[in-house]
């Protein structure tokens, strides 16, 4: 039996184009993309830079609007920030003058939520991620990887639906980044939360999305799309890398990368 | 190595330490009193004219006159009234003209020309206007005081706001902050060292102001008694008010930097 009642989809891009105009030129950043993700799916975008991954997040966070086309959560329009979406950015940019747990309540100070019962919820997502112990301390004195986890506690301490992760992983060491991968895919499963990431990384990109989209550059547009299959959907980023597939999933990305414009020309 | 031996080392280093900090204060000192001593000298043998340069016995003798008479209380606390209220005014007006010209990006294309002009004028040159406009008094010295400060520190506070890393107004952005809750929560914070270290140097360009209002106007006061004692030809007076000064603007300069390890201590 087929239905197609099916709720909508929980992110939808429909024919986006988007410009950025300054005093000196207008810039096509990305033509024309569609596509859509469902809820609880996490999907992956790879390129060259200058493909507009960065302009795809800010627009589905509602920091920009699209110039062209619609951007639709849960099939409403988005018009300026929401509170469904939480966006993580390359560094943790935690604010110096607070301590860890001033600095896990700034989402929900903004948004004015924070209680009793919002603040707990936060210190418990810190316990998750081992950090309770560091409450009092501010962020100079944690490594790199604490605070980075310290920031995905703040975006998550607002219990958005959708996660936008912005190269989160690039300004750490490997084994941290090997760590802090499992850990996201972790909470982001219990929590049956979707997710976009951003990511230079082709590993990364195949080991924690169930699907794959490889951009071209001058404009952004989308070139080719990989599906992950089941079996290595299932585990977590660590295991996805030990299985056989991973390698061929891998190549094939870093073929479609050789392909793109910056791959062609860079010869 | 052993606990005792690191503590040992440990020990001997905050030692060092020690004895170089003495040898500073004591050199401080000395040279001090080696420049009142050849002073003192070279009044006493006529090297200088003491009519000029005067003497450190007499600017003494002078000092606990003035401080007996109780006059010099008087002169020293209206100058001390005008620095600080000249100063803090300065230092709140030229803030909110900072705030208002980060808020409007407009209104900070508008004024960019006028600030740039204003800030290269010789402020001092406005005090006749401001004792044509505002009569020959405090409020004419303390806005000659304002005037020299305030857009200095609107310019640097300025800077310092637009200096704030734009990431931390994206993080901030992304859950949804108004301009103000930006402002509050991260401008402010992130370029509260700026701030402070702005009122550093508003002590110093406030006792500028402030002398020379009382230059122009004044009939109290320490920039009154120098100006005084250069036309009575006293100028034992006009050293003894200097002295004063140095040492009244010392202390307030100490105080803002009390202020400013108090304030910025969770940067370090």
């Amino acid at each position: 039996m087929i239905t197609h009642t099916s709720s909508p989809s929980k992110i939808e891009l429909r024919h986006v184009t988007h410009l950025y105009v300054t005093s000196r030129n207008a810039f096509m950043a990305v033509k024309d993309i569609s596509l859509t993700v469902k809820e609880g799916e996490f999907i992956s975008l790879v390129g060259p830079s200058g493909c507009g991954k960065t302009t795809l997040l800010s627009l589905i966070a509602g920091l920009e609007k699209a110039t062209r086309g619609n951007v639709l959560l849960d099939g409403e329009e988005v018009s300026g920030t929401s509170r469904k979406v939480g966006y993580m950015l390359q560094h943790d940019y935690l604010f110096g003058w607070r301590t860890i747990e001033e600095n896990i309540y700034i989402g929900l100070e903004v948004q004015g939520t924070r209680s009793k019962e919002t603040e707990e919820y936060a210190l418990h997502l810190l316990e998750d991620m081992d950090l309770l112990s560091f409450r009092n301390s501010f962020p100079q004195q944690l490594s790199g990887g604490m605070r980075q986890r310290v920031a995905l506690v703040r975006t998550l301490a607002c219990k958005p639906d959708i996660l936008l992760l912005d190269e989160p992983f690039s300004a750490l060491d490997h084994q941290t980044k090997l760590k802090l991968e499992d850990l996201i895919i972790e909470t982001l499963r219990r929590h049956k939360k979707t997710a976009v990431l951003v990511t230079h990384d082709l590993q990364e990109a195949v080991a924690m999305g169930d699907r794959v989209f490889v951009l071209d550059r001058t404009p952004g547009t989308i070139r080719r799309e990989i599906e992950i299959p089941e079996v290595l959907r299932r585990l977590l980023p660590f295991g996805t890398r030990q299985q056989d597939g991973f390698t061929t999933l891998y190549n094939q990305v870093w073929r479609e990368m050789e392909g793109t414009s910056d791959g062609a020309t860079s010869n | 190595m052993e606990q005792h031996q690191i503590e040992h080392i440990f020990l001997l280093h905050k030692q060092e330490e020690k004895r170089k900090a003495r040898l500073v204060f004591l050199c401080q000192i000395g040279l001090l009193a080696i420049f009142i001593a050849l002073w003192e000298t070279a009044a006493r043998l006529q090297w200088v004219d003491v009519l000029l340069f005067s003497s450190p016995s007499r600017i003494w003798v002078m000092f606990l006159e003035k401080l007996s008479d109780l006059s010099l209380f008087t002169h020293t606390g209206i100058t001390v009234m005008e620095t600080v209220v000249g100063f803090l005014l300065g230092t709140i007006f030229g803030t909110l003209i900072a705030t208002a010209i980060w808020w409007s990006p407009f209104l900070s294309r508008v004024l960019e020309p006028y600030l740039i002009i204003a800030n290269s004028m010789p402020k001092v040159a406005l005090g006749p206007l401001f004792i044509v406009g505002l009569g020959p008094g405090i409020i004419s010295i303390i806005a000659t005081t304002l005037s020299v400060s305030i857009i200095i520190t609107t310019l640097v506070i300025y800077s310092s706001f637009r200096e704030v890393n734009p990431q931390y107004t994206k993080v901030m952005q992304t859950f949804g902050a108004t301009k103000q809750q930006i402002f509050r929560k991260v401008i402010l914070p992130a370029t509260t060292p700026t701030i402070v270290s702005t009122l550093k140097v508003n002590v110093g360009l406030s006792w500028v102001g402030v002398i020379v209002g009382e230059f122009l106007v004044a009939q109290k006061g320490l920039g009154y008694l120098i100006i005084y004692g250069f036309q009575v030809f006293n100028f034992t007076l006009v050293l003894m008010s200097l002295f004063v000064i140095a040492i009244v603007a010392a202390v307030m300069y100490q105080g803002v930097s009390y202020l400013e390890k108090r304030l910025t201590s969770q940067f370090k």
